[in-house]
């Protein structure tokens, strides 16, 4: 059977994913090195110390920029469906490879959709705490203390989503990667992981 | 004192929460007594301090007030707020010496997250290491005292230190030094802990009954204390009543940061673990998941896909989003 190609992210999306990943994981770099002294080499990936506090907030900036974007561009596609909350149900089933029991998922499944609506609730917590911690002098040493729990709670949460994002998206599910890279995916793959996507791009 | 450079605690170690002097012995320390009761208002040690540390002077104008400087600056270490408050009818000017009171648990560099930029040294004096420092404030909001300030310029952060060169030197800081009234006086914690019993006493003797020592527990004590003569009225000294080296914000950032580190860790080990048991996945000519040995159910999408047989599907009609085939 030819196994042909869809296109699976348009350009435009690559770039915004790309944006948005690259500056997320310099920003995790550098955060986990201000929250944990024995990490806090990885500074050097910013420049060493001061310059690394000093552009943390700007790549921040970035970072939200692109999740705007990402935002704009996806929120139709992310609201879920009642087949989602049965795919959210039968989550073991997906992590446990049982695929004869995991509900048909479109275009995205519902973990991609929790995946966008909680990193678009933790951007929100790093942008309000993190403008308030870029500017320090401005606000009352209690208030700060707070938004630094809310930013390392916040970085902890994207972190651990983060971990699983990479894993499932590479070495997890061979074919995956390549819909990020030049946006296309095998029918094969969208046949298994997307079917309703691939009835939809298959139809007549 | 031979060892009064001896470091301490050390900020973004496990020596920032463990002293070096828990294991093994430490010496006395050393401690500023600032009686207020007996300051004229002369600011003499803010000069001393200016010139001593030689911080610059700063342009100043009248606000309607016989203070000096409004606020604490990175070349302001030591000012003397000049609060006007009313006491029994009469106008009173409750003088409050505000600069670092070199806690015994410093909020400060329990906060600061550059290694080696904040250090205690075992004579107990707080100091900041510029070089080390990279600028991100966080001292700023685990200081209960509000007092080390940034420099935009050389993006660092300072504060009165002591005058830890004299110290060094078996010399008193320039402020005590300066001082022409004895209000502030120098010597070990333990000295002057009993001087500022002595001096409670005489003042409560001569009718201030809510005299005290400002030596607050919540930050383990500090190494500038004040003989306070309206010891009921210390806000009006602007001196918070109730100051903590650790806040609740804090320790629970503390806490959930230990908890975070294994979640992390195990957050990949889990991941990594779940690719041994599971492995990449792989997929069979038709979409179907070689491993999953159980086959497709009734729950699964694949029916959706016109004709698909085991071994000779067709391939589907090509729909408009289909790209061309592989070559």
């Amino acid at each position: 059977m030819a196994n042909r190609l869809f296109q699976r992210f348009t350009f435009v999306e690559r770039i915004v994913h790309w944006v948005v990943g690259v500056t997320f994981v310099l920003l995790l770099a550098t955060g986990l090195a201000f929250a944990y002294p024995a990490l806090f080499w990885l500074t050097a990936l910013l420049g060493g110390g001061p310059s690394a506090r000093a552009l943390h907030p700007w790549v921040g900036v970035v970072f939200e920029v692109g999740m705007l974007f990402m935002i704009a561009i996806w929120i139709r596609d992310m609201f879920l469906s009642g087949t989602d909350w049965r795919w959210l149900a039968a989550v073991r089933a997906y992590a446990t490879r049982d695929s004869a029991n995991v509900p048909p998922a479109g275009k995205y499944n519902a973990g991609q959709k929790m995946f966008f609506w909680v990193q678009g609730a933790l951007a929100i917590v790093f942008l309000v705490s993190g403008v308030l911690l870029w500017f320090p002098a401005s606000f009352s040493a209690g208030l700060l203390q707070w938004m630094r729990l809310a930013h390392y709670a916040a970085t902890l949460g994207g972190g651990l989503f983060l971990i699983i994002h990479v894993y499932l998206g590479t070495i997890a599910y061979p074919g995956t990667a390549r819909a990020m890279i030049d946006g296309t995916v095998t029918e094969r793959w969208a046949r298994h992981h997307h079917p309703g996507w691939h009835e939809e791009e298959t139809r007549p | 004192m031979a060892d009064s450079l001896t470091i301490r605690r050390v900020s973004a170690s496990p020596d920032a929460y463990i002293p070096i002097s828990a294991l093994r012995s430490a010496g006395p320390t050393y401690a500023k007594l600032v009686d207020i009761g007996a300051c004229i208002g002369c600011k003499g040690c803010e000069v001393a301090c200016k010139e001593w540390n030689d911080l610059g002077v700063e342009p100043t104008a009248n606000f309607g007030s016989y203070q000096s400087h409004k606020d604490l600056s990175p070349k302001t270490w030591l000012l003397m707020r000049f609060n006007e408050v009313e006491v029994d009818g009469n106008l009173n000017w409750l003088i409050k010496k505000d600069a670092c009171l070199h806690c015994e648990e410093p909020g400060c560099l329990f906060a600061c997250p550059a290694p080696g930029a904040i250090v205690q040294y075992t004579n107990g004096i707080v100091d900041f290491n510029q070089e080390n420092c990279i600028g991100c404030q966080y001292c700023v909001t685990g200081c209960p005292f509000d007092i080390p300030r940034f420099d935009v310029h050389t993006r660092k952060v300072s504060k009165c230190n002591m005058c830890v060169d004299r110290v060094e030197a078996g010399l008193e800081p320039a402020c005590v030094k300066t001082c022409p009234t004895n209000a502030i006086s120098w010597g070990s914690k333990h000295d002057m802990l009993a001087l500022a019993d002595k001096k409670v006493e005489t003042l409560q003797s001569r009718g201030f009954q809510n005299a005290a020592v400002y030596n607050p527990a919540g930050v383990g004590g500090t190494h500038m204390m004040y003989v306070v003569p309206h010891g009921d009225r210390l806000s009006d000294y602007s001196l918070p009543t109730d100051p903590t080296a650790s806040p609740a914000p804090m320790t629970a950032l503390g806490f959930l940061k230990r908890v975070g580190a294994y979640l992390m860790g195990f957050g990949v080990l889990g991941v990594l673990g779940h690719f041994l048991r599971y492995g990449p996945e792989r997929l069979d000519e038709d979409g179907h998941d070689e491993d999953d040995h159980r086959g497709p159910g009734p729950a699964s999408g694949h029916g959706a896909v016109p004709g698909p047989g085991a071994f000779s599907a067709p391939d589907a009609p090509a729909g408009p989003g289909a790209a061309p085939p592989v070559a």
